[in-house]
């Protein structure tokens, strides 16, 4: 009975998954300082490693196309900073210079609509102390994001530094360093341990290209629509909305808060103006799911929804924003690597099932 | 450190030497009919080469094939319900059909001496459709013309036998 069990398929896979799992969870352990870079240097090695291919194509060697790649990343990364971080730090000033007017218009709101209620209920509500409790409690929040903010920065000029490098390294080397890991394998796996490899490669390539082509796309439409709304600063709120993109399901939700709530800074409130700026982000969403999403990212995963859903809430509890954004990605692979092993292993404990039967 | 001493020199000799004798076999392949020795050449540097033990298996009838395999080395025999289909030697190549379909394999291939084989995956052969559409369009094309011809000579040895 115990026999039949340990050599079921089912069991086999689940041990060779959990120790690929295991495998997985030590290297990212160890890489924990790490992470952040490596996933944004694999994010630009999906996307740039075609173009290196071309100019290798074209009679470059390894080495050059490789840092051609690189030196056209930099040129891209300081043409956009210098052009689109004056904008985007006057825009920033502006919706600092704005928040205080907005807190101080969604209190009054607060406090009329208590006032409404107790007097409309006959009820005895402490309004101000609970608008005073709520806004407390921002301004915590708004500290903390601070800090964090000041960190980010030190992050982010390390990422500058590590990413290109990372990303140079990846280009040049990373199909010799999976060949000869892929080669490792035994002679019995070889052909199982690519298939699962090159399924795995391919869906997170589609979805990587897919998701940044499609966060581009919602910026620009986005910005667009609270640009023609009158939004003062449009193109931030197009790239928050982008940003927030990159988390399925959830993400669109997240991307309507900074504009509802700037529209409701509005003295004296616009109701029309919240509707609109929904509006924006919703018109956005059907353009994408009508549109970019079917022609750009359809069958780049294939997972059920109520999965997607339950996968962000885990990952981002665990993780964050990052945690969010890499669920997907994370789940889908494991999706392959589980099926892919199931059907190997399943297809040897046929094959000895039936030899069995004939001797 | 240049590549006039000797032991680099050797190293990419031995790698070179091994790159133009299997683009070479591959090129006497029906596979790579019109089909350039520079494309074949920069194909064959994607390819994988295994070595199997005499008596190892290649693979069973029933596992997931992803892959076409020339033998550079060695022998290898076919087989399918105990019964020898063929027996290949040095520049032959099998398992074709797991390049267009992704089912399991329909016959064991079993090495019958200590072999050395180089794999083409399907996932190479994608990439490469994806880079060269006319080349991979006439190597599908050569493709299909092998696998006529061996439906063809099955078609015939089955009327045979029925007759």
């Amino acid at each position: 009975m115990l026999q039949t069990i340990i050599h079921h398929p089912l069991s086999r896979t689940l041990f060779v998954f959990s120790m690929i799992c295991s495998a997985i969870i030590l290297l990212a352990v160890l890489l924990a300082p790490l992470l952040i870079p490596i996933i944004i240097s694999f994010t630009l090695y999906a996307l740039l490693e075609p173009m290196s291919e071309t100019f290798e194509r074209h009679g470059l060697s390894r080495n050059a196309a490789s840092l051609s790649v690189l030196l056209i990343l930099v040129a891209i990364g300081a043409l956009c900073v210098s052009l689109l971080l004056p904008h985007l730090s006057l825009q920033l000033s502006t919706l600092q210079s704005q928040l205080p007017v907005v807190w101080q218009s969604i209190t009054t709101m607060g406090n009329d609509i208590s006032q409404h209620i107790a007097t409309s209920l006959s009820l005895d509500i402490q309004s101000s102390g609970l608008t005073q409790h709520f806004f407390t409690q921002v301004d915590e929040w708004g500290k903390a994001a601070l800090i964090e903010g000041s960190n980010m920065l030190i992050s982010l000029s390390v990422l500058l530094v590590l990413v290109p490098i990372f990303t140079f390294f990846l280009i040049r080397d990373f199909r010799t360093f999976r060949n000869n890991l892929l080669d490792k394998l035994p002679n019995s796996s070889f052909e199982m341990g690519w298939l699962i490899y090159y399924r795995v490669a391919h869906q997170l390539q589609e979805y990587i290209r897919g998701i940044m082509i499609q966060s581009a796309i919602m910026c620009v439409i986005t910005t667009i629509g609270f640009y023609i709304l009158g939004f003062d600063s449009p193109f931030l709120l197009g790239i928050v909305a982008g940003v927030l993109n990159l988390i399925p399901y959830v993400g669109p939700l997240l991307a309507m808060v900074l504009p509802v709530l700037l529209a409701l800074g509005h003295v004296p409130v616009e109701f029309w103006l919240v509707g609109a700026a929904i509006s924006v982000i919703l018109i956005a969403q059907l353009i994408d799911n009508v549109i970019v999403i079917p022609a750009v990212i359809a069958n780049a995963v294939n997972l059920h929804p109520l999965i997607v859903i339950v996968g962000i809430i885990i990952f981002g509890n665990l993780f964050g924003f990052i945690g969010m954004v890499v669920a997907i990605p994370v789940i889908s692979t494991m999706n392959i690597i589980y099926c892919g092993l199931y059907q190997g292993i399943k297809a040897r404990y046929n094959l000895k099932q039936k030899a069995a039967i004939d001797i | 450190m240049s590549s006039q001493h000797p032991l680099w020199q050797n190293l990419f000799k031995h790698k070179e030497d091994r790159t133009s004798e299997v683009t070479e076999m591959w090129m006497d392949t029906p596979l790579f009919d019109k089909i350039t020795r520079r494309e074949c050449r920069d194909l064959v540097k994607t390819m994988h080469p295994r070595h199997y033990k005499k008596g190892e298996m290649v693979f069973n009838s029933g596992d997931i094939g992803a892959s076409i395999v020339l033998i550079r080395r060695g022998a290898i025999e076919i087989k399918a319900a105990e019964k020898l289909l063929a027996e290949l030697q040095v520049g032959d190549f099998f398992g074709e059909v797991a390049l267009i379909i992704d089912e399991p394999r329909t016959a064991d291939a079993i090495a019958c001496e200590d072999s050395e084989l180089i794999f083409f995956l399907r996932s190479d052969l994608e990439e490469w459709i994806k880079r060269s559409p006319r080349s991979g369009a006439q190597f599908m094309l050569n493709i299909a013309t092998v696998l006529a011809a061996r439906l063809r000579h099955t078609n015939i040895l089955l009327s045979m036998q029925n007759s």
